[in-house]
């Protein structure tokens, strides 16, 4: 076998990590450190069904420009050429829709938004070193800009790969992700890509009521919908979940267990941090790790 | 505790009675609406929209409304100007396809449901089962104007509040029919994939005028582009299902191919040909229901005359209308003297005759030949 894949690559790395640094005592028992008592019973969440989303982009335009970011004229958003290449959130944007052909009716293509699924058991979360990124009541993960130090550890955690840089200001670390409207919602009201969506594809609701919303769609319209929510147990729950005509892994999700995402570097980190390693020692473990197993796979390759 | 027992009996009988009161117009199984067993006013566990056959109300376009201001949305904040829709011109289109109910899709016993009655004004709401009035809305329209034209622009509908403009005036409409009247076609060939039984003859006319279809009972649910991109419509792959489910409802499919499906293109609807009963004279007038009584369920005839003609005695038959006038002494025989009453077209006369035979011999005067 030369094919290492990236879990095993992970252990390997939090093995030799903690080894390296002399800790294995200190291994941490519990890898996915969101804590409990954020989630409670009345979370909110978003039910996106894609069999009714018309692709008219107004939810990113509502984004950018509930954010402050540049939204320009919303008139532009339906230009149709976009979908020629497929996009992802980044920091000119938080979300973003795809187009994806439809089997069963070729004029009515499927279109796909995409944003922070703001999981129940945030990688993001958990890989953050500094404690910038926390999981609310309300449902959002968001984080603290003045705590970020820039590390992309989130980046390189999120199962979704959804949190963002803004590689043009590497010295003011900026990490760009949906938000869930946390300030919109604290006031009550919805969040601005739900509240401008003209078809209602994003339903607001509490989490609990949004997944019987969906089974009783998949259970009323077996032929127009999968029998699949996802975003109900991928990484341990989701707050964003999706329902859809066509099968998820052909829409770009990626097929995820129900367990939630280890938090990658994070028993390193956390057993690091605990001893006051300072990050660049970290980086450079995490370069000597990537080296060794880089030679490695290429040994093994030559072998073979 | 006896008191309870009778509080609670009288509430029970009250609210049995409330909802016999509200429903009885309605002539549906309970299941048809209710998921549950006992649905109660609290939880009356309703399904999910639609539910189509609940409509009762029905108008011709001309009857409806020629346009509507559609401002539900005028005390929020909106980006856009309300929408001037042509209702008639609407109900003319959805004549052609699936009939009020295209839009109305629920409609119970009574006057014509608004959308808001059932859908929400407001989209932060307690109950997420139906889309809010604004999806609602536009979850009507889109489907057609994507299939229409694929660059739906919000402005095609109603105008941006920032550009100025206000929806194109109300000018009352002149022309009868918005739509020019359809010409029905005759009879299409299609051409299937399958090696044997390549073609499909479909006669359209015979479907329409001959066994009393209605438009709407084949074509629901569809769109402009059905007829207008004719060529886009093509490139659509539909299942073997799907090709087949208009026909299903009359036709049996299964193991019954070659009814419809031949290597060459097939002749007319011909009764003779196809059930072996020769239609002449009085049954070559009349079309398929009067016979066929049943809608959509022609077969169980059979072509002994007396299956349908079986109350014809001498008391209540005029035999003038056969274009023979019997004289006064075989007008008092009873019918199955003379005829067979498996074949009434040619009598016999050897009960009483041992040496004539109709023609050559009448039993009174002929009208006309
Ligand atoms: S999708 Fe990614 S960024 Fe969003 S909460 Fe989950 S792990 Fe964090
Ligand atoms: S919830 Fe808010 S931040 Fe997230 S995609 Fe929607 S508008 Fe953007
Ligand atoms: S606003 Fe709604 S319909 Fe339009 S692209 Fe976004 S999710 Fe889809």
């Amino acid at each position: 076998m030369n094919k290492q894949n990236r879990r095993d690559f992970l252990k390997s790395v939090t093995t030799v990590g903690i080894t390296a640094a002399g800790l294995s005592a200190a291994a941490p028992t519990k890898l996915n450190a969101a804590p409990e008592n954020v989630l409670s019973e009345d979370r909110m969440g978003v039910l996106v069904d894609t069999t009714v989303c018309i692709g008219c982009r107004k939810c990113e335009w509502a984004c950018k420009e509930s954010h402050g970011m540049h939204a320009g004229d919303i008139e532009d958003y339906d230009e149709k050429g976009i979908f020629n290449s497929r996009r992802r959130p980044d920091h000119t944007g938080h979300t973003v829709v795809n187009e994806y052909e439809n089997d069963k009716n070729r004029s009515l293509p499927i279109y796909l938004k995409v944003q922070c699924m703001h999981c129940d058991r945030p990688a993001c979360v958990s890989a953050c070193i500094v404690g910038a990124f926390s999981k609310k009541e309300s449902g959002a993960v968001i984080w603290d800009d003045s705590k970020c130090i820039g590390c992309r550890y989130c980046m390189v955690a999120c199962p979704f790969q959804i949190p963002a840089f803004d590689y043009h200001k590497a010295l003011e670390p900026d990490i760009h992700k949906c938000d869930f409207c946390f300030d919109r919602t604290k006031n009550g009201k919805l969040p601005a890509c739900v509240e401008i969506c003209p078809v209602e594809t994003l339903t607001y609701g509490k989490r609990s009521d949004l997944i019987q919303v969906a089974r009783n769609k998949i259970k009323n319209y077996p032929d127009r919908y999968l029998d699949h929510i996802f975003g109900e147990t991928e990484v341990g729950g989701t707050s964003w979940l999706y329902l859809a005509s066509k099968e998820f892994e052909k829409l770009d999700f990626p097929k995820l267990g129900k367990n939630p995402a280890p938090g990658v570097s994070e028993s390193i980190q956390h057993g690091i941090f605990a001893y006051f390693i300072p990050p660049i020692a970290l980086y450079a473990l995490l370069g000597g790790i990537m080296w060794i197993s880089k030679n490695r796979d290429k040994s093994e390759g030559e072998a073979h | 505790m006896k008191r309870l027992l009778i509080i609670s009996i009288f509430v029970l009988t009250a609210s049995a009675l409330w909802s016999q009161s509200d429903h009885s117009k309605i002539k549906l199984d309970c299941s048809f609406c209710h998921s549950c067993e006992k649905p109660t006013k609290i939880n009356p566990c309703l399904k999910a929209c639609p539910r189509e056959e609940m409509i009762t109300v029905y108008h011709t376009p001309s009857q409806g409304p020629e346009y509507l201001i559609i401002n539900q949305f005028e005390k929020f904040e909106d980006l856009y100007e309300p929408v001037n829709f042509s209702h008639r011109a609407h109900s003319e289109m959805a004549e052609m396809s699936g009939g009020c109910e295209l839009c109305h899709h629920y409609n119970p016993p009574g006057s014509i449901a608004k959308c808001v009655d059932c859908h929400d004004v407001n989209r932060l709401r307690a109950d997420l089962s139906k889309p809010d009035l604004k999806g609602a809305y536009h979850r009507q329209c889109i489907d057609c104007h994507r299939t229409w034209n694929n660059n739906v622009a919000c402005a095609d509908c109603h105008e941006l509040k920032s550009s100025g403009k206000t929806a194109a005036k109300i000018k009352p409409l002149s022309a009868s029919r918005i739509h020019p009247e359809i010409i029905e076609p005759a009879k299409i060939v299609y051409e299937t994939e399958t090696s044997e039984g390549k073609f499909v003859t479909f006669y359209h006319n015979e479907h329409t005028q001959l066994f009393g279809l209605e438009c709407s009972n084949c074509h629901k649910n569809e769109s402009c582009a059905s007829c207008h991109k004719v060529d886009d419509m093509k490139s659509i792959k539909l299942t073997v299902e799907e090709k087949h489910q208009a026909c299903i409802n009359c036709h049996k499919v299964e193991n019954n191919c070659s009814y419809c499906h031949s290597n060459k293109t097939l002749e007319p609807f011909d009764h003779g040909t196809r059930t072996g009963f020769q239609l002449k004279s009085y049954h070559q007038k009349l079309s398929c229901v009067n016979c066929h009584a049943k809608p959509k369920a022609f077969s169980g005839l059979n072509s002994k005359c007396a299956s349908c003609h079986g109350s014809w005695s001498v008391d209540n038959f005029n035999h003038k209308a056969t274009g023979l006038i019997l004289d006064e002494i075989h007008a008092e025989f009873d019918c199955d003297v003379c005829h067979s009453l498996d074949n009434y077209s040619k009598p016999g006369c050897d009960a009483c005759h041992e040496d004539m035979t109709y023609p050559k011999f009448k039993p009174g005067r002929i009208l006309r030949n």
